[in-house]
């Protein structure tokens, strides 16, 4: 025996020759819709995760049947931009092979749910056929790039856009396995070589520690939520150009119910770097965490723990040093919003944009809301582009002034406005959680839609249906809808229980922090109400809700992630 | 309750001896009788050896009963006449017409035919072959040869009887001389059979024929194996009473399925069956339907006109022959005129009595409602279990049975019966079928390959259990096909650990609508038929169970042209050694 006390994860990764694993002979098993326990680690880097449909559960042994199992796909999409020709693909996958829903993510990707093994190499060439993979949209690589909302605004935004691709290019895993495996190329695992001599020439045959996610910002939008990711570039702009970017560092969202060593983290001030430094200091602060991150306790693995542990003055001096030079000073920015502004807007050549308000990013057919219907027919016109925002959301970009009122007829024909029911609603993100996800310990999509429209009784009272509130909900406290930058932060606990946190920013600069734990949906009403009636009421000019909280002295600031469990004063509620 | 006489007046036994015999049957219960027949076959094993009596024929001739089975029925009754033929003075060879050829008919001086029709008027399949050389042109004369055909089907189907009467017709044709005229019978047959049979061997017996009266050995030691002059001792007139001790619905929430795995407790002496049988079940009507179709002759208010349609009769075959009863009945134009047959099949398409009682609406007495029906049939079931994997149970998988058509929502009767109108703990009555012609390998060491569709799967779960129990060394493999992965991979789990454990071998799967394009069975044997061909070459036995014209055809097809491109694309070489391996008992087939 070995005293190597590395994580099991770190054990899968070094056996896989690089993320090959036995994932093919799993998919060929056809007595099973599943895979094995370690091959459902490693196809997580090819993009793809074993769930089963947790409804099902209580019945299918019964049945004789094992459980439900399918696979969710996720698309890598840098920056969330897509074609009208892509779009269109990605809706017959939908159709074809996945549940007849596309979903946008809180990362700009897309995501099919309930694709079955037997299924899941024609699901995957046929996103590569639409010139998309899945390569590294999930594991202990970097992930999708996210950016401000729509190139098409600015050149600022289009610049930002064009880091986020190259960083996305820069940081993709070099192995073979994901052609071979999927797209059924050649075999380019050379057995001559050992496995630590094939060219992966970033990562190493380890990969990282932990997930990784990089993200691009323009000021005044915060769209990216900056502070939540492991790295972040603002963009500096001067005189319509991009002069740089301050460049952020270890925020993070994940932890874990009951261990307070783990918390959710906003980012730090790294330093300043010029756009053609850009994507060498993403691969710089990348590979060191790589060598420095911990491999082997998985839960602090994450990049936010090292810069906690290590210090960020440390770690900027190494990865100078690996760079070859000093990063700038910050420059001044200033930040608006995290939320996306819903409706037309014109940018700076005069072509329209519309921002699309998509409940969680679910894009489907309902009983007089044909949502999916209504972007395929947009989709075929053909004149526009197809931007996922950071808050689920939808832009259909670059339209003529010709072709607006035509999209216009198309989306109410179909039953589409764009705007949402209140501005509570504009503002709120939902993770998938149950059925699907295996992390789920509450409902979240099901169910956020419903206690919004029971919030919006309460918003009505108060005055408050069309002020903007960001209110997030996860099934879980690994943070997917990054709740703990809302200004409503709701994270299951059980079926039917929520904590509930309050006090973040509006801006996505501070965290929230526990009000009250285990609370039901009534309790929740009965909590929420009377505080919003009182910001209604009392909130100074311009006073957002998260402030107001604050001053009103319902919890304390969060001023740092690793406060983020410190001056907690649970609320003492009549039952 | 009183019983109807057991023993027929054919039984071996003096008429007052049939008397009191039958007034102690008739108290007695289907357990009492099991255990008879349980204690007379261990009486009768332990007097072999000791000399039998001599039976002495004054003058003795030879008998061919030729028959041609699908499900059993018709070589039952060619066994049954077996028996009867030797108290005759008769000597009768028992032959299936997969067996032989038509040459051995001019052989014969005495010929009686049981032939059965399936389908929509087709042969059974085995008899196909036999059936094309009677038709053809070198069929022998037969001017020396005495022959009586009985045929069965079933009026539920168009061609009712076909079978029988194309036989009928041809053996006159080719000079034979008709000893007795065709009886043509549907599922009720039991009763009128024998006495055709009884009647026809009356013809054909030497005049000064001896009645023997030989002791007849049945041996029921083997499980399952109904010896060849045999009959199963639960019969539909004399079914075992089981309790439900398992009801499950095995299809995932989601399925456009429902296939109910039904487990019985049949726990009695007599009950025996082997994998490969088909188990009968005596369903009861839906009440509804009942009381619909009493309500639709006005005798809806009558209780116990309602109850005896639930119970007694089939109250949903619209078959020609009832719709002219009742034509004659009624006295109606209107109905006469659907009873011809290209309006009948207008009308009868896709539906049931009840349609004909409410479109021609009629008030009856309950005794002319009676006089129209059959009564209500057994309906069978592949057996999904072995006897000796699950000791003194009998597990059945039944798919539900449900449409919609002529503004109606209609359902099968048995599985309906089963799925919606009992639950465990519940009783059932049920009987055995046994089927020769669907069993394992005498040779343990031969490899199998089970190829089947939905509830076509029943058997090779009793065929593996089977195989697992008694340690089989011969190799296992399942080609499985359904409409959904997710949802309808029947017995998925037990499956999963017959290849963890090593006693199912190889398993491919084809599920047709989980992708655009349909996937079936035979898709996956044409990949595979390579091994398909090795296998084959091994001396593998292939089954194939499941619905005919879904996949039968196709199954069998693919299997041809799998074996002609091992003959280098030579189709005929392909059907030869498919005939070739069906003669040896490799290539058996249970379709429905």
């Amino acid at each position: 025996m070995t005293d190597d006390k590395r994580s099991r994860n770190e054990f899968i990764k070094e056996n896989s020759r690089f993320l090959r694993g036995t994932i093919a002979e799993g998919l060929a098993d056809v007595a099973t819709g599943s895979i094995s326990e370690d091959d459902s680690q490693l196809t997580k880097f090819h993009g793809t995760y074993l769930q089963d449909d947790r409804d099902l559960r209580p019945e299918r042994a019964k049945k004789k049947l094992e459980k439900a199992f399918s696979f969710m796909i996720r698309v890598r999409v840098p920056a969330g931009v897509t074609t009208p020709k892509q779009w269109l693909a990605l809706d017959a996958i939908a159709g074809t092979y996945a549940n007849g829903t596309l979903r946008l993510t809180t990362r700009q990707a897309f995501q099919f749910h309930g694709v079955i093994k037997s299924n899941m190499k024609r699901t995957m060439q046929a996103i590569n056929a639409s010139l998309l993979d899945t390569l590294a949209a999930c594991g202990d690589v970097n992930r999708n790039v996210m950016a401000v909302a729509n190139p098409y605004l600015s050149k600022a935004h289009a610049a930002a856009h064009e880091i986020a691709v190259n960083i996305s290019e820069r940081l993709l895993p070099h192995t073979g396995a994901y052609h071979e495996i999927w797209l059924d190329g050649e075999l380019v695992e050379d057995k001559s070589k050992s496995a630590k001599e094939e060219d992966e020439p970033i990562y190493g045959h380890l990969y990282l520690p932990r997930k990784f996610k990089a993200v691009v910002a323009v000021p005044p939008s915060n769209d990216v939520d900056i502070f939540a990711h492991d790295l972040g570039y603002i963009a500096i702009v001067e005189k319509g150009k991009v002069a740089g970017y301050n460049v952020t560092i270890g925020g993070g969202m994940g932890m874990t119910h009951g261990e307070i060593d783990t918390f959710p983290r906003t980012a730090d001030m790294f330093g300043f770097c010029k756009p053609d430094q850009a994507v060498d200091v993403a691969e710089k602060v990348m590979t060191v965490q790589r060598d420095w991150g911990d491999r082997e306790n998985r839960k602090h693995a994450r990049f936010k723990y090292t810069i906690e542990d290590r210090g960020i003055d440390v770690f900027r001096t190494e990865v100078e040093r690996r760079l070859g030079y000093k990063l700038g000073k910050v420059r001044d920015f200033h930040f608006d919003s995290t939320g996306d502004a819903i409706g037309w807007l014109q940018g700076a050549d005069k072509k329209w944009h519309l921002t699309l308000f998509i409940e969680n990013g679910r894009v489907k057919d309902q009983l007089g809301h044909n949502l999916r219907s209504a972007l395929c027919e947009v989709a075929e016109q053909h004149t526009c582009a197809f931007v996922l925002t950071s808050n689920q959301n939808l832009i259909i970009a670059n339209v003529t002034a010709k072709a607006k009122p035509k999209i216009n007829a198309i989306l109410k024909e179909y039953g589409i406005t764009p705007m949402a029911s209140s501005g509570l609603r504009r503002n709120s993100m939902a993770c998938v959680a149950l059925p699907t996800c295996g992390l789920a310990l509450a409902e979240s999509e099901r169910y956020l839609p419903e206690l919004l429209s029971m919030l919006e009784n309460v918003l009505d009272k108060a005055g408050l249906r069309d002020d903007d509130i960001v209110i997030r909900m996860t099934g879980c406290p690994n943070g997917c809808a990054r709740p703990y930058l809302a200004e409503i932060g709701l994270v299951g606990r059980n079926p039917g229980l929520y904590n509930l946190y309050l006090g973040a920013a509006f801006d996505g600069s501070r965290l929230n922090k526990l009000y009250v734990e285990d609370v039901n949906e009534a309790r929740l009403l009965a909590i929420l109400e009377p505080m919003l009636v009182r910001y209604a009421k009392e909130r100074e000019d311009g006073e957002r809700f998260g402030d107001f909280v604050i001053r009103a002295g319902y919890v304390k600031p969060t001023i740092a992630g690793n406060q983020f469990h410190a001056d907690i004063e649970l609320a003492k509620l009549a039952s | 309750m009183t019983a109807a006489p057991l023993l027929p007046k054919t039984a071996p036994f003096s008429p007052e001896d049939i008397n009191v015999l039958n007034s102690v049957v008739a108290r007695t219960t289907p357990l009492q009788r099991s255990w008879l027949a349980g204690f007379f076959a261990g009486f009768e094993a332990a007097q072999v050896g000791q000399p039998q009596q001599a039976a002495a024929a004054k003058l003795r001739v030879p008998l061919t009963v030729l028959y041609a089975s699908e499900s059993g029925n018709a070589e039952a009754l060619a066994m049954k006449t077996k028996k009867l033929a030797q108290k005759h003075g008769l000597d009768a060879r028992i032959i299936d017409m997969v067996d032989t050829d038509v040459s051995i008919l001019a052989k014969a001086k005495n010929l009686i035919v049981f032939a059965s029709t399936w389908g929509e008027g087709d042969p059974p399949s085995r008899a196909v072959d036999f059936l094309e050389s009677l038709m053809g042109d070198d069929a022998p004369r037969l001017e020396d040869v005495r022959f009586a055909v009985l045929a069965l089907g079933d009026t539920a189907y168009a061609q009712f009887c076909a079978t029988g009467k194309v036989i009928d017709e041809r053996l006159e044709a080719l000079g034979g001389k008709r000893a007795a005229d065709r009886l043509d019978l549907d599922l009720d047959y039991a009763k009128q059979a024998a006495e055709w049979t009884q009647g026809t061997l009356t013809k054909l017996a030497p005049a000064d024929a001896a009645d023997t009266a030989t002791v007849v050995h049945v041996d029921f030691k083997v499980p399952g194996c109904v010896p060849d002059d045999g009959e199963p001792l639960l019969t539909p007139e004399n079914p075992l009473e089981v309790e439900i001790a398992a009801l499950v619905n095995l299809n995932g929430t989601g399925s456009t399925r429902e296939t109910w795995h039904v487990e019985l407790m049949a726990d009695a002496p007599g009950f025996v069956y082997a994998p490969g049988d088909a188990i009968g079940i005596l369903p009861e009507n839906d009440p509804d339907l009942a009381l619909e179709l009493a309500e639709a002759v006005g005798l809806g208010a009558d209780g116990s006109v309602v109850q005896k349609l639930r119970e007694g009769y089939d109250i949903t075959t619209l078959s020609r022959p009832l719709v002219e009863a009742y034509a004659k009945l009624t006295g109606r134009t209107d109905v006469t005129r659907i009873a011809d047959q290209k309006a009948f099949t207008e009308f009868a398409a896709d539906r049931q009595l009840v349609d004909l009682f409410e479109t021609y609406s009629e008030t009856l007495a309950p005794e002319q409602l009676f006089d129209l029906l059959r009564p209500l049939p057994g309906r069978l079931y592949s057996v999904a279990s072995s006897p000796a994997a699950h000791p003194g149970e009998t597990h059945l998988l039944v798919g539900a049975v449900r449409w919609d058509s002529h503004g109606k929502k209609r359902k099968g009767v048995a599985s309906t019966f089963l799925a919606d109108r009992r639950k465990m703990g519940d009783m059932a009555r049920i009987y055995v079928k046994p089927n020769r012609h669907f069993r394992l390998p005498d040779d343990s060491a031969r490899s199998i390959i089970m190829i089947g569709a939905g509830t076509g799967v029943a058997p090779y779960r009793a065929f593996v259990e089977e195989r697992a129990e008694h340690g089989a060394t011969g190799k296992n493999w399942l080609v499985f096909g359904e409409r959904n992965y997710t949802f309808d991979f029947l017995y998925q789990l037990e499956w999963q650990e017959y290849l963890e454990s090593g006693v199912l071998n190889r398993i491919d799967v084809a599920f047709s609508r989980d992708q655009p394009e349909k996937i079936y069975v035979q898709s996956r044997l044409w990949e595979q038929r390579a091994e398909v061909l090795k296998w084959v070459e091994d001396g593998a036995h292939i089954y194939v169970c499941g619905d005919e014209k879904g996949m039968g055809r196709d199954v069998d097809v693919m299997l041809g042209r799998i074996l002609a491109d091992a003959a280098q694309g030579d189709d005929e070489a392909g059907r030869a050694k498919l005939k070739e391996l069906t003669k040896a008992g490799r290539y058996q087939r249970d379709l429905y």
